[in-house]
């Protein structure tokens, strides 16, 4: 501790702390309009200077370091004089009409307490922008703190807002007639700093009369955020400070809220009677509900009946869903969104290292000195991450991407190596030979904690770079290259995507990669690992909290798990073999599944090669939708709707990326007929007989029961997780999470073993029929199956999905820029505006799934992952053709 | 890392960017004060825009663009230290260098340790003639201690302080004598990469430049082997395009990396993290060039030049209102009133208003303390200081509200923009001065209040300075300041 003086009073600071955080922490108010404690000092507004004794001249408090013994003094008739006499200067130019409307500005109190008039002066230039559906622009009121440009520089590194001309010319204006001209991404981190109403967010025209702090409920980052309120209505939402965002957050997040008012939603519970949907009473639905499931049961047996959790829905209320499909329906059909995207990650990290989650948390971004990115592009589908990856290159990481596409971190790239889809294994084996031939093995890891290496020596040698870099069109001496920097510049930080998980071999991907991982000893230390990038806000949780057929909460084998479980839950757990979301789909077009009770999720939209879905959801004698919209599944298929609430209408816990357990906290009540997840789930158990284990009055008290069965999850008291944010394994309330899994020894051993994955080719080949080769993705603007974004100003940013097509295929095929196209495969065809960019390799699409109308899906190929059937989304032999 | 599609933003920073310098007129303080010698000429400079404030023709001022003629230039010294090469009428050929010594400081120093080179620095006592006079021989030991796998050597030629050309002459007429000095420094601190950042107002300087970067890479002076040792280095030249604050260091930093050029705050020194955050020594033109000098002879014989805390030899540059303008090489110690009088020969037309020594962002000395030594320290305690020596003498033609209305238009013009007394407060002043000139009055509260946040707000020098200048004029002007307030 430290020793100051601050304006004669003596106070204790810690060191590394700037003199104005010491003033800020004594809670004395100190002006400094340039300071944002999300980026570097600039020392520009000069209002917070103050006096050191000692010091040859008056310092900024913000840019200065606190030293032991300092005598520091903020109140000098001086030092006022000086505050009064820049804050006159800065208001020469400000509007006074800003000051009339809004008195209660903190930057109109300030010249208020300072006793300045602004001065209205005319500006000229002055930057005008009315276009952006978010970001308000007023230049008029800007004081020329560059605070916009510093956080657009300095933490999403986008450049848009730029400083130009220079002295009493000097203005803030992006390098384009518009800010997205200017290459905004809508983060609205400009916005949040801006001290003075130069930028504002325009939509948010009534000021919240209440902020309650959240988690987003977009991608698995799991950032933080202030929701804030008005007369029951979400009116603005604004990033928080925590470990995982560090105040800042992706468009999505912070502006695509107002789905939630959506004129379309559905707040009453409906049935279908003779095709038309009806409005009908909770009662009335759920009645309906059990007594069909009941009949199914009793007709066709307990495992003609399954459910699917959701990745939108709480940690409790997947909890409640799988505990539902096991106790009350009898089954362990139980199943969620996980099984299409990352279950083979899961898979290939339990089975290898015994912990189904990524290895290390997203502090160690700052640690890692070399990333590899494979077949993820975070700045579009994980914002928060994409941009720390970034500024971490920038201050001088090294970056390998590994992605079909240019994406944008490409450009950041030491080497991107545009490989051919589904060659991942193809080249993470060469990779794995480079190390092994190239003597870059961690030999001391290896010693300690790796098995199986002369077999897995021998098994590589067959894939040195120059065996297989055309097959994977690259050049051996770029995978050379890479595979060299990942070795030796360490420690070296893996994420990887759906790029790796969403083909035939998608868990043996994951697999080489964390033979990659063991082989550099780039395991088990800060700034390393291996790390899905999880797609959706829960979608570890609902796996996690037992939303799979072969394990219960906390990813527990069932055999090893049972007895807990059954003496918790007074009941027994079936014996039969669950049926995961891919098999009930197949097991319901042999006519042997006939019931599926779906929570927030459009399967019928987003499960590759839709007229296969709609063939096994035709054959359903129930389909029980529960969620916020229409969405497309019940629309063709649904026999009841439960309309559920929003994530703004309920309590609960959300579990991210790496594996932090956050809370979702109610901010208005919810929207007419709807209620949250766990309450219509428990209403159905009722019904059906089982009150007891589905009577929590909660989420913290259902919270508390997960607690009781998942012995890495027993320390997160909700207590703890109001100030805390804990990675599990977390057993006990005394113990801090484990940020890096495996330090000392495997979560099923002290060494892993190696594994000796062939190569094999995709499920889907072109021919000349079917010449080019198409993956899909998500975008920027858009999330999944569009429920959320479409409906919300999102829209206007990214209006359509389109189809991604190099120049050179373009011209071959005469097709033009925008033009309407038809893309057909195997399994069907959909329509898509045609977009020629230079981000996809000749030969290559790229489209997303986004518009539940142009149903992408209609189109992907039917081939699965071999292990865990996980569907090839990434790979599908098509062709492009001029609509006639 | 900046994306290299976005340059557009930064470069408008720069009044020069893209702008041709022919038949440009300089709007210099010493142009200004020797406005009337030209009138028509001045007006016509006064209202272009871009300005280009000061072209290094101050001898001959009001000057132009393309207007070349040498200036009187004479060493006074004891020994010549600096201009032996030019007063001789330059050495522009590698071998000319040669044969007149050049080569043999750096030879000498390759076969020296590095320690030592600094030690000979350090204990001759050179001092930065940039205008902050801090120790070369300190400046150099911190660079060399900095653990770090690249290291720069920057040479400051961005002589833009109005009244002065001794940079300009030095680089023009003895060219090789600046590279030297810097592959000596480089090899000094370990550093294997240089820049010469040269500002745009000096084209005859960069085609020199230019030219002998060419030669002394061709000779082996430069690159992977310099002269034959295992000490490698390169140089290579970063021309300016047009602004002031440059001449601050860490502005300058900023200006090569393609950035505004706008100040950093410190800590960090740029001797530990500077250009591309390496560690990186910045010395003027000047300091460098006395260098081989100072490794010839030692330390011992540079230090007995000039006084004790202020040792060795200074360039002046005289401007065309003396009766011998021109370029002098002298020692530390002779008055003012020396310098004025016997060095420049008087006034050629009028009465002595004041001398601006060392720029516009010091003080105005008043006829009435020409007897204080010329010295770092002694003209700091009147509020003045030595600067880049360049000595403006202003006639009685010049008023006080001019001259102030002059200063804070280029103060105003030329401030970055970044920290608010500068950014808003100098435009205010000038403004205010304008109205002065025009028969109007200004308040007295306002100027002191606006002085005062400038001096005690400002981020840097040049807000300071500007400060610092209407406080000497307060301090010597007062009835003459009085007489502009309500």
């Amino acid at each position: 501790m430290l020793h100051i003086t601050l304006d004669d009073i003596r106070h204790e600071c810690a060191a590394n702390m700037t003199i104005l955080q010491v003033i800020q922490a004594a809670g004395r108010d100190l002006p400094a309009l340039c300071n944002d404690e999300r980026l570097q000092p600039a020392g520009a507004c000069r209002l917070c200077m103050v006096e050191v004794e000692g010091a040859p001249r008056a310092v900024a408090s913000c840019a200065a370091s606190v030293e032991d013994g300092m005598v520091i003094r903020t109140d000098t008739p001086a030092l006022e004089a000086s505050r009064r006499t820049n804050l006159s200067l800065l208001a020469a130019h400000y509007p006074p009409d800003a000051v009339a409307r809004e008195p209660e500005h903190p930057f109109h109190r300030l010249l208020a307490e300072y006793g300045v008039t602004p001065g209205g002066e005319a500006r000229d230039p002055l930057f005008h922008d009315d276009s952006h559906p978010y970001l308000g622009v007023d230049m008029d009121r800007c004081i020329h703190c560059y605070r916009c440009v510093r956080i657009c520089d300095e933490v999403q590194g986008q450049f848009v807002w730029w400083t130009w001309q220079r002295g009493e010319h000097t203005y803030v204006a992006p390098d384009g007639d518009t800010l997205l001209e200017g290459g905004c991404v809508s983060c609205g981190a400009c916005v949040d700093s801006c001290p003075s109403g130069a930028l504002f967010d325009k939509r948010s025209i009534e000021t919240p009369d209440r902020w309650t702090r959240s988690t987003c409920v977009y991608c698995g980052v799991g950032c933080q955020m202030n929701v804030g309120s008005h007369a029951q209505r979400i009116v603005q939402v604004r990033p928080a400070d925590s470990p995982v965002n560090r105040g800042h957050l992706c468009s999505k997040g912070r502006y695509a809220f107002e789905f939630t008012h959506a004129t379309d939603r559905i707040t009453t519970p409906m049935l279908r009677e003779s095709g038309e949907w009806r409005e009908v009473s909770w009662d009335m639905a759920l009645d309906y509900t059990a007594t069909r499931l009941r009949e199914i049961v009793a007709c066709h047996g307990q495992d003609a009946t399954g459910v699917l959790g959701s990745a939108r829905a709480s940690n409790e209320e997947n909890y409640l869903a799988q505990k539902f499909a096991r106790v009350v329906l009898g089954t362990n059909n139980v199943d969620c969104c996980a099984r299409v995207c990352h279950t083979p990650s899961a898979k290939a990290l339990k089975t290898m290292l015994g912990t189904g989650a990524a290895t290390n948390s997203f502090d160690d971004i700052e640690r890692a000195q070399t990333f590899l990115l494979c077949g993820c592009n975070p700045t579009e589908n994980h914002p928060i991450v994409g941009a720390r990856i970034k500024q971490a290159v920038r201050k001088g990481a090294q970056l390998i991407v590994i992605d079909p596409r240019r994406i944008e971190l490409a450009d950041y790239a030491t080497f991107h190596l545009p490989l051919r889809p589904g060659c991942n294994v193809m080249l993470f084996n060469a990779m794995a030979a480079t190390i092994i031939e190239e003597g870059l093995l961690d030999s001391a890891f290896a010693a300690q904690r790796i098995d199986g290496l002369d077999a897995f020596s021998n098994f590589i040698r067959a894939y040195a770079p120059e065996a297989v870099a055309d097959a994977c069109g690259l050049s051996a001496e770029t995978i050379r290259a890479a595979a060299r920097l990942y070795a030796i510049a360490k420690p070296s930080m893996c994420f990887h995507g759906l790029g790796v998980t969403e083909h035939v071999q998608g868990t043996e991907g994951v697999m080489a990669l964390i033979n990659l991982a063991l082989l550099t000893g780039n395991l088990g230390k800060s700034g390393s690992g291996i790390n899905p990038l999880r797609g959706q806000n829960n979608v570890q949780g609902s796996a996690q909290m037992g939303c799979d057929p072969n394990s219960l909460t906390g990813a527990q084998a069932i055999p090893d798990a049972r007895a807990s479980f059954e003496a918790v839950w007074q009941a027994a757990i079936p014996q039969s073999h669950g049926l995961d979301l891919l098999s009930m789909m197949d097991a319901a077009t042999a006519g042997r599944f006939k019931a599926l009770w779906v929570f927030g999720y459009d399967i019928y939209l987003t499960l590759a090669d839709a007229a296969r879905t709609a063939q096994a959801l035709q054959a359903l004698e129930l389909v029980v939708i529960q969620d916020m919209f229409m969405n497309e599944t019940a629309r063709a298929f649904g026999h009841v709707f439960l309309p559920a609430a929003s994530v703004f209408e309920k309590d609960g816990t959300f579990m991210n990326s790496d594996r932090r357990v956050q809370r979702i906290r109610q901010a208005i009540l919810p929207i007419g007929d709807s209620r949250p997840d766990w309450w219509i789930i428990q209403q159905a158990a009722q019904r059906m007989g089982h009150a007891q284990g589905f009577s929590f009055d909660g989420p913290q008290a259902i919270w508390d029961e997960i607690r009781t069965l998942w012995p890495a999850g027993a320390g997160l008291s909700y207590a703890r997780l109001e100030s805390e944010s804990i990675n599990w394994p977390c057993p006990s309330e005394d113990h801090p999470g484990t940020p890096v899994l495996h330090a000392e020894r495997f979560a099923n051993g002290q060494r892993a073993t190696l594994v000796c994955i062939p190569s094999m080719p995709s499920g889907d080949q072109c021919d000349a029929d079917y010449p080019l080769l198409l993956t899909t993705g998500r975008t920027l603007y858009q999330f999944n199956a569009g429920t959320m974004t479409y409906r919300t100003p999102n829209a206007v940013l990214q209006p359509s999905d389109t189809l991604d097509m190099a120049a050179s295929d373009a011209q071959r095929l005469g097709l033009h820029e925008g033009e309407q196209v038809r893309l057909t495969s195997r399994y069907g065809s959909a329509v898509l505006p045609l977009r020629i960019t230079d981000t996809v390799k000749p030969g290559e699409l790229f489209t997303s799934f986004h518009r539940p109308d142009l149903f992408v899906n209609r189109v992907t190929s039917p081939y699965r992952d071999r292990l865990v059937k996980s569907p090839e989304y990434k790979v599908t032999a098509v062709r492009v053709s001029r609509l006639v | 890392m900046i994306p290299p599609l976005r340059r557009r933003p930064n470069e408008s920073f720069y009044h020069l960017a893209h702008v041709p310098l022919t038949g440009h007129a300089c709007q210099g303080l010493a142009c200004f004060a020797a406005r009337n010698n030209a009138p028509q000429r001045w007006q016509q400079a006064h209202a272009r825009t871009p300005p280009l404030f000061c072209l290094g023709k101050c001898y001959q001022g009001p000057a132009v663009a393309d207007e070349e003629t040498r200036p009187h230039i004479e060493v006074l010294s004891r020994h010549a230290v600096l201009l032996s090469n030019v007063v001789k009428g330059g050495v522009r050929d590698l071998a000319a260098y040669e044969a007149n010594g050049g080569g043999q400081a750096l030879r000498r120093a390759l076969a020296l340790s590095r320690t030592d080179v600094i030690g000979e620095i350090a204990d001759s006592g050179l001092r930065g003639r940039g205008g902050a006079g801090f120790s070369a021989g300190r400046k150099w030991a911190a660079v060399a201690a900095s653990v770090a796998s690249r290291k720069y050597v920057v040479a400051n030629a961005d002589e833009g302080d109005p009244g002065t050309f001794s940079d300009r002459l030095l680089m023009e007429d003895d060219p090789f004598r600046l590279i030297e000095a810097m592959a000596i420094a480089a090899y000094a601190v370990g550093a294997e990469h240089g820049v010469i950042y040269l500002r745009k107002e000096y084209p005859q300087a960069r085609a020199v430049l230019e030219t002998t970067l060419w030669q002394a890479g061709e000779a082996g002076w430069l690159g992977p082997q310099v002269l034959g040792s295992s000490h490698r280095f390169t140089l290579e030249l970063h021309i300016g395009q047009g602004s002031y604050v440059c001449g601050e260091e860490t502005a300058m930093l900023n200006a090569i990396e393609g950035r505004r050029a706008e100040v950093r705050l410190r800590p960090p020194q740029i001797t530990a993290q500077g250009l591309f955050g390496a560690p990186t020594l910045v010395n003027n033109v000047e300091t460098l060039c006395a260098v081989p000098w100072i490794v010839m002879h030692g330390a011992r014989h540079y230090a007995a030049l000039g006084t004790p805390s202020s040792s060795g030899t200074k360039l002046l540059s005289l401007n065309s209102l003396f009766f011998r303008p021109g370029l002098y090489e002298v020692e530390f110690g002779m008055t003012l009133r020396h310098i004025v009088e016997q060095v420049g020969g008087g006034l050629k037309r009028g009465r002595l208003l004041g001398v601006m020594i060392g720029g516009p962002l010091a003080g105005l000395v008043p006829p009435s303390l020409l007897d204080t030594p010329f010295g770092y320290e002694e003209l700091q305690q009147i509020g003045c200081a030595v600067g880049h020596g360049g000595v403006i003498a202003f006639a009685d033609d010049t008023s006080i509200a001019e001259l102030v209305a002059e200063v804070f238009r280029f103060g105003a013009l030329e401030s970055c923009g970044k920290c608010t007394p500068c950014h808003f407060g100098s435009p205010e002043l000038a403004r205010m001065f304008r109205e002065v000139i025009g028969g109007g009055r200004i308040s007295a509260e306002r100027w002191h209040a606006l002085i005062n946040a400038l001096a005690d707000t400002s981020l840097c020098g040049h807000g300071r300075g500007l400060a610092e200048f209407a406080r000497a004029i307060e301090r010597h002007y007062p009835q003459e300041l009085e007489r502009c307030f309500t």
